[in-house]
């Protein structure tokens, strides 16, 4: 009895010491692209709240972590995130999941990995964007950020956060758009008509001339 | 990196024959153990601010060394830092020692838990990286020639203040108060933009985020004075400074040469009791450096737990001088 009393008291103390305890991290990172935002969300219950996590995530109770769980509980997160772009609410794609043992969950250590990406439209030069995360809120301790986009046509202005993170807006600018880019490509589409059917009216109207001529 | 200069060669040259002494201490099962393929990027990246017990590292642990190789493994890895970055590292590692007294001696934590590996060949000329770690500490040098790099590197403590044979000790102090005073020379205007208005509780570039740049915030060193662009830069200095001397000062004047461009953003309380850690957390983002200083709920008190990361975002595990 007494050695399990200690056990359980150096595991409570390695807890205290090493692992996450009573909050949920739940850190995001966003992408920029033109005409898609990509983002990976990833999600890290603490100790004293296994127990809670778990139970959204293993559904029939069996301990284990299905793929149609790992899923399930990926749409649940996605759920309660929320995000607009210039005013718009694009529909949020599951990407890709990752989830870790169970054990190590159990422990404090478990990263849940979810990345989720969104398309947006419109040929706007100011954008704006708004990420709400509201998953577990009473547990939750939320991060998020923005990467440096790798396009060169994008440059971020200005980030606000409120206090906890949960609420994040992003101004961005946006050079040559997808909308931009395709009424250039249907320019550029129709110009080439314009020369094609020249050149044949040209041609046409030379070999009538020669026609004239030799009658 | 390191610079062109006969010191540069010499630090180089010294290191080599460091790793070749602590090598020719081990038997052959041992040398297996400690030696990786330079390409081996898995062993690359395996490194965290968790025990091995929760992350289990590679290479030989301390505590698997005898004596004549553990002084070996040391002067090895005194080599390739400057006697201050030596110093931190051990306070570091005796810190794990002290938490493992204060939790009934958890076979979590302690100095023999603290790994050491070598990627590749231990070169003059060739690159080669050396890696030492474990709870709370992640160095990966990466040398290449006459250059080297110290990053990704991670440093933490716990307890962030002990005593050990009647002396205090804070491994992270410096990072902690010279962060404070530099704070406390910004004026009101330089505060605000400096003073992030979200709480920030952990790393968010931390073990498992190479690769990444997010979006700089707060105050620019562009809009700071010659004195506290000076400060900035010996806040720097705390990570840049664990390198060995010569390295240290190619490193801080590549970051000198891009400090306008470098920016502060502080999250969390603006003052500290003296002699203490404080529990806000910073971070320092330039176009080839990213610092964060993060204390930590974990265990209770965020000023007695602190996590710190070094990245170059241009050059993590010497990309730049190992590029084909």
């Amino acid at each position: 009895m007494m050695t399990r009393l200690a056990l359980i008291s150096l595991v409570c103390l390695s807890f205290a010491s090493a692992h996450r305890l009573d909050e949920y991290l739940q850190a995001t990172t966003i992408s920029l692209q033109k005409d898609r935002v990509q983002a990976q969300i990833r999600l890290t219950p603490g100790v004293a709240v296994y127990s809670s996590v778990m139970a959204l995530i293993d559904t029939d109770r069996d301990g284990a972590i299905s793929s149609e769980e790992e899923r399930g509980y990926a749409r649940r997160v996605l759920d309660d995130l929320s995000l607009t772009v210039d005013g718009d609410h694009p529909k949020l794609k599951l990407v890709s999941t990752t989830f870790p043992e169970v054990g190590a969950i159990k422990e404090g250590l478990g990263e849940i990995q979810i990345d989720f990406a969104a398309d947006v439209g419109g040929h706007r030069f100011e954008r704006r964007l708004v990420f709400e995360n509201h998953h577990q809120a009473p547990i939750a301790s939320y991060l998020v950020n923005c990467l440096i986009p790798s396009d060169p046509d994008i440059r971020v202005t200005r980030q606000n956060r409120n206090f906890g993170q949960s609420v994040y807006q992003l101004d961005y600018l946006q050079r040559g758009s997808q909308s931009s880019s395709t009424y250039a490509a249907w320019l550029a589409g129709v110009g080439g008509l314009m020369v094609a059917w020249l050149a044949i009216w040209t041609t046409t109207r030379a070999c009538r001339d020669r026609s004239s001529l030799s009658a | 990196m390191l610079a062109g200069t006969a010191a540069a060669q010499t630090a180089t040259a010294r290191i080599v024959a460091a790793a070749n002494t602590f090598l020719s201490t081990l038997d052959e099962k041992q040398r297996k153990s400690v030696v990786f393929a330079f390409d081996d990027d898995k062993q690359r990246v395996r490194w965290s601010n968790l025990p091995v017990r929760m992350v289990p590292r590679a290479g030989l642990s301390m505590g698997e060394l005898s004596g004549s190789q553990r002084s070996a493994a040391l002067a090895l890895l005194s080599s390739a830092l400057s006697r201050r970055g030596f110093e931190k590292v051990q306070q570091i590692v005796d810190g794990d020692e002290v938490l493992k007294g204060n939790e009934g001696n958890n076979p979590m934590f302690g100095k023999d838990l603290f790994y050491l590996s070598i990627l590749g060949t231990p070169s003059e000329k060739n690159p080669w990286m050396l890696q030492f770690g474990g709870h709370h500490l992640a160095l990966n040098i990466t040398i290449a020639g006459e250059q080297g790099i110290l990053t990704p590197s991670l440093t933490a403590a716990q307890p962030a203040l002990y005593t050990l044979n009647g002396k205090t000790i804070r491994p992270l102090g410096q990072e902690n108060d010279k962060a404070f005073a530099l704070l406390a020379a910004l004026d009101e205007t330089q505060k605000k933009q400096a003073i992030l208005n979200y709480r920030v509780a952990d790393l968010v570039l931390g073990p498992g985020q190479d690769g990444k740049t997010i979006q700089p915030e707060g105050l620019k060193a562009s809009a700071m004075n010659d004195k506290q662009r000076g400060m900035l830069l010996d806040v720097i200095s705390e990570w840049a400074g664990i390198a060995h001397d010569s390295a240290a000062a190619a490193r801080m004047a590549e970051i000198k040469a891009g400090i306008g461009e470098t920016w502060f953003a502080w999250s969390g309380p603006t003052t500290a009791t003296p002699g203490h850690n404080g529990s806000a957390y910073y971070r320092i983002q330039g176009p080839n450096l990213v610092i964060e200083y993060a204390p930590q709920k974990l265990g209770g008190d965020p000023t007695m737990h602190v996590h710190t990361i070094y990245r170059d975002p241009t050059n993590d595990y010497g990309r730049k001088f190992t590029a084909k």
